[in-house]
């Protein structure tokens, strides 16, 4: 049992981030490479890594309005992310459609599909924004475990 | 030996990694976050509820006035707002920690009331909006803009041509 805790206390320290672009314009993917690979940011200070795999992520990063196209996709690819995960809406996009909202081809807001823990407005929001996004992230995930 | 150079420049100045979330993060003067709204100074005329193109500003007339909100969640910060306002009570600061739960999704709103006045003159009811007075002339003082503000679009109209008709 001590053991499991000391595990668990080692593991909440390194949530793995995921992205999952949902038809997004690229302005929020360049905003997420920008706060992982930018020494003057740096994401990974916060223990976060971006992996390759949905079966290895704990914290998923989801940009674009959900069109139309990529929607059963993004939605089997969620389902792939073992729980407990914390789902981060980046961008006015997946928050609420943002300039396309209404459109025939987006299925904005993505909350109608999966439950979103934490929104990061912004069009696209600075590298400061997302980093804050994803420390409440952090903290719902260690409550979630 | 270049590299040692480079090697005391780099202890000398630090690392470059910004401390936030640990510390303060440095913002751009002019960076554009959220929108403010200053209500006693808008003049109604609603422009910029025409020229958003996320459709994020949205005016509704009630009982008390006419409300202003702008809902951050679907802003793109683009500053049109801003731009065309001809009073500039609508303004972008420089605030960006916009990060929040789903459960505060819809409480990200700016808003703000303009309310509904009694005119001194004929006693309709009438929005306390902002009299533009930029381009009257000669230019009003501010016990004449206060005196105009009091009054409705059409008497404010008729209290201007007599200002005219005046040597």
């Amino acid at each position: 049992m001590n053991i499991i805790a000391d595990l668990k206390k080692v593991a909440t320290k390194s949530p793995w981030l995921y992205r999952i672009n949902a038809g997004s314009c690229n302005g929020c993917d360049v905003e997420l490479a920008t706060t992982a690979c930018i020494p003057r940011y740096d994401v990974e200070r916060l223990g976060c890594q971006y992996c390759g795999s949905p079966r290895h992520a704990d914290i998923v990063l989801i940009t674009g309005p959900l069109t139309a196209r990529v929607k059963d996709a993004v939605l089997r690819l969620w389902e792939e992310i073992p729980d407990p995960k914390v789902t981060v809406a980046v961008g006015v996009c997946p928050i609420s459609g943002g300039i396309f909202r209404e459109s025939y081809a987006v299925h904005a807001p993505i909350d109608r599909y999966l439950p979103v823990d934490v929104n990061v407005p912004g069009c696209p929001p600075r590298p400061q924004a997302i980093i804050e996004g994803v420390a409440k992230a952090i903290e719902l995930w260690r409550e979630k475990l | 030996m270049n590299f040692l150079s480079l090697l005391f420049r780099n202890l000398k100045n630090g690392p470059s990694t910004e401390a936030f979330p640990f510390g303060p993060a440095r913002t751009p003067a002019r960076f554009r976050g959220r929108i403010a709204f200053d209500a006693p100074s808008c003049e109604g005329c609603k422009l910029c509820e025409r020229v958003c193109p996320a459709n994020a500003i949205k005016f509704t007339k009630s009982a008390d006035g006419l409300a202003f909100d702008c809902w951050h969640d679907t802003c793109v910060f683009c500053g049109n707002c801003e731009f065309y306002c001809p009073t500039k009570s609508i303004r972008q600061t420089t605030d960006w920690h916009l990060a929040h739960t789903q459960a505060e999704k819809y409480t990200m709103v700016e808003h703000g009331l303009i309310p509904n006045m009694k005119c001194v003159e004929c006693g309709a009811t009438a929005l306390d909006t902002a009299p533009n007075v930029a381009k009257v002339k000669p230019a009003m003082a501010a016990e004449e803009v206060a005196e105009l503000r009091a009054r409705c679009p059409k008497c404010r109209a008729k209290f201007l041509k007599a200002r005219r008709a005046k040597p």
